[in-house]
């Protein structure tokens, strides 16, 4: 009996110490590879699918194309987990030398002292590599007069449209909506030939988008040429106009059954099925919805209203203050060869993620490529007036309350539809058109002020 | 003497093991938990001292009372629900009938299974396109909902769910107790003619009161612990946080927003609830438990 209690637990040792050794290996800590005199720098991130097979491409051919360095890629699978995996490590002193960050995290780090300035990293280069790096993408990644991160993958919204559900209902599939308006006035075009048509899929509907979707409602609020926080950031402009009217003219689209609402990708998966003809999705949807798409479809930039605005998502990159200033050095030689103007244009095409580099948008590889695409245009026209959300530490939970609150409003509508709406398939009727419409108002300025509320008592207490 | 010093010596030296284990992995995390809920801590940083701080700031968060809320909602149902379903269900198994074995297994299956194996296999149940739930429901006319998405629906939802995973185990220790009765007792009572409600209600139920006391008290601490299911089934919190529970509220703040010291803050007050929780039925319930 002795005998095999000892034997059970030698066993456990053995296995204990080879899942240890197994997580220090997947993480990349064990030291040098074998054999190499290269540095290894480790490189933590969450890009996976067809985007992180073209990542590995690049990194991969980095390592090739020099003896100094080698970088191990290690994929964390989603954010979440790489955020939590990065503090986790922080604390254990066994931080990656660099990896993807959103900004909020970034300045955390700053604050103590975890990651490298790249100023003067920068300073050391002869070329001006600051002036080349497109500006929205420099403040963005520009704490106090500082650059902390360098851009990794930055996305931004854009309008997808199935060029023949225009043709059909007698549109132009070369004139996207440029206005929020005409995106309403073409929903309800195509939402009402089909409900009419003899013949016709009466499933089909205009415009799809994901239930409580922030980054949308935002987009809308700079579209009406209003502001998300103030400057300070301890009050939101959530009870002001342009963010009622953002709002109201996504509801209203919903009141009248021209738009649809679905869980997660429902809105994306509508779109190739044929069944929704303008949706609203990241840039970066481009690479996985193209293979099942069998219909010609169009990219436009998103619709503007007063004035255009998008606003940028994704991570950045930064390097870890490991103590080691080889591993620095490479990190940083890595970073300059991926935002290099080649690299950044081969990236930004092959993946849709923004590049880096005013300079990677003017090359030749750029043109060349949006020539053979003309969807590929889209992303880029809209970097004029790009803008980023606010990099607050509590922003995180903004969005959350944000999202719990759009998710509200759109229940509270769909109700309101089914009170005041009459008759079916043909035309929209309600019971007084006027009072109707005052009525939506009414619930949208409520909903606004109390999702103001609520989000202000979090940014009372932002100390940043 | 110095025999008997011996003696104590080789008591404590067998103690050891296990209270070195409580010590480090409950003594200790508590009173760390409580020290740390006084401070601000981001995890990377240095803990800075705030005082009562996080709790002000706890006591003043709509959505901390909303997850407490939650959580008594989810406690309230799924406790008297559990021990209904499972007693009922014991009482068919105690019964001579062939097959028994299999019966049984079959309800300890979810027991064993895990948590998030069973979620993902729920949340296909619950899918409102393709879900097995309204594919039933549609054969009985009626109309397909949401479930998960639905804020009214999705705690019923996540309470169905527990409740079936949590039965088997229920089940078990109900039938312990059921055969712990003395047959003699049913025998006495059929000679002078109680029919088998009266068997049960004064024979089966009050002797029994042990077991359902026991179960009683475990399973209202493990609902005040819910988690792993909701984490599962309804990523955020549910349709307008219509499933926030204290330990997701506080998973989130620890390990989303990295709000470490506030987080504990909360933890140690869902210790208090749960602590006052089975305070009150040791000292009110027990006095109605009969110890035969």
């Amino acid at each position: 009996m002795r005998i095999f209690l000892i034997g059970v637990l030698i066993t456990w040792l053995i296995i204990v110490g080879f899942i240890i050794k197994g997580d220090r290996e997947a993480a990349g800590l064990s030291q040098q590879q074998p054999g190499t005199d290269k540095v290894q720098i480790v490189f933590w991130h969450a890009m996976g699918g067809p985007l992180g097979r073209v990542m590995t491409d690049l990194i991969d051919r980095y390592n090739k194309s020099q003896n100094s360095y080698f970088i191990k890629a290690v994929g964390m699978g989603s954010y979440d987990t790489l955020a939590k995996k990065i503090l986790a490590s922080l604390v254990a002193h066994e931080a990656p030398d660099i990896a993807q960050n959103y900004e909020t995290l970034t300045k955390k780090f700053i604050k103590h002292h975890k990651i490298v300035c790249l100023d003067d990293l920068i300073a050391s280069e002869s070329e001006d590599i600051k002036d080349d790096i497109i500006p929205v993408l420099l403040e963005n990644n520009t704490f106090d007069g500082k650059l902390y991160s360098f851009p990794f993958n930055k996305s931004v919204p854009v309008l997808y449209y199935n060029k023949d559900i225009f043709k059909r209902v007698g549109l132009d599939p070369e004139k996207p909506p440029e206005t929020l308006e005409q995106l309403a006035e073409y929903a309800r075009k195509i939402t009402q030939y089909h409900q009419t048509t003899p013949g016709a899929d009466t499933s089909v509907y205009g415009y799809g988008n994901s239930k409580a979707n922030v980054w949308g409602y935002l987009n809308r609020i700079l579209q009406f040429g209003g502001k998300i926080v103030n400057d300070e950031g301890n009050k939101s402009h959530f009870d002001e106009e342009a963010a009622v009217n953002a709002l109201l003219s996504l509801q209203t689209m919903l009141f009248e059954e021209i738009a649809k609402e679905g869980q997660g990708f429902d809105h994306q998966n509508d779109f190739i099925a044929g069944k929704c003809a303008i949706i609203e999705s990241s840039i970066v949807s481009k690479v996985y919805m193209e293979e099942s798409l069998n219909f010609e479809f169009g990219v436009a930039p998103l619709p503007g209203q007063k004035t255009k605005g998008v606003i940028l998502s994704g991570t950045n990159i930064n390097i870890f203050n490991n103590g080691d200033p080889r591993k620095v050095a490479g990190a940083w030689d890595f970073i300059k060869w991926f935002t290099s103007t080649e690299i950044s244009a081969e990236w930004s095409i092959r993946t849709t993620y923004m590049p880096v580099r005013k300079s990677s948008l003017k090359s030749e590889y750029f043109i060349n490529a949006q020539a053979r695409d003309p969807n590929l245009k889209a992303p880029y026209v809209q970097l004029d007036y790009c803008h980023f959300e606010p990099r607050l530490t509590c922003w995180f939970e903004v969005r959350d309350l944000m999202a719990d609150h759009l998710e509200r409003a759109s229940i509270e509508i769909i109700k309101m539809k089914d009170e005041y709406r009459i008759g079916k398939p043909e035309g929209w009727q309600f019971k007084a058109e006027q009072d109707t419409r005052s009525l939506l108002l009414e619930t949208i300025k409520r909903q606004c002020e109390e999702m103001a509320i609520d989000v202000n008592a979090i940014l009372r207490h932002n100390t940043d | 003497m110095a025999n008997k010093h011996n003696k104590d010596w080789g008591a404590y030296l067998y103690l050891l093991p296990v209270v070195v284990i409580l010590v480090t992995f409950h003594v200790l995390p508590i009173f760390y938990s409580l020290i740390v809920s006084f401070y601000d801590w981001d995890l990377i940083g240095k803990p800075e001292y705030i005082g009562t701080g996080n709790y002000s700031r706890l006591f003043d968060d709509p959505m901390f009372y909303k997850s407490i809320w939650n959580t008594i909602y989810y406690a309230i149902i799924s406790v008297p629900l559990s021990i209904f379903c499972s007693l009922g269900i014991a009482l068919l198994l105690n019964n001579p009938i062939s097959g028994i074995g299999i019966y049984r297994t079959i309800y300890f299956i979810p027991v064993i299974t895990s948590i998030n194996a069973v979620a993902i296999v729920w949340n296909f149940i619950y899918n409102p396109d393709f879900g097995l739930l309204n594919k039933i429901l549609a054969v009985f006319a009626i109309e397909p909902r949401t479930w998960l998405q639905d804020p009214f629906w999705a705690m019923p939802c996540i309470i169905f769910m527990s409740v079936w995973k949590g039965l088997g185990y229920n089940v078990i220790i109900f039938l312990a107790g059921l055969q712990n009765i003395p047959r003699h007792l049913y025998e006495a009572a059929r000679i002078d003619g109680a029919s088998r409600w009266q068997q049960f209600r004064h024979i089966t139920w009050p002797l029994l009161t042990p077991t359902t006391y026991f179960i009683f008290v475990i399973s209202s601490i493990g609902s005040f612990q819910v988690f792993a299911q909701v984490y599962m089934m309804t990523p955020r919190g549910g349709p307008l946080k219509s499933t926030m529970v204290i330990v997701y509220y506080l998973y989130r703040k620890a390990f989303e927003q990295f709000e470490f010291g506030y987080a504990l803050a909360a933890a140690f007050i869902l210790f208090i609830i749960t602590f006052s929780v089975t305070l009150f039925n040791k000292l009110y319930l027990e006095k109605k438990v009969h110890y035969s």
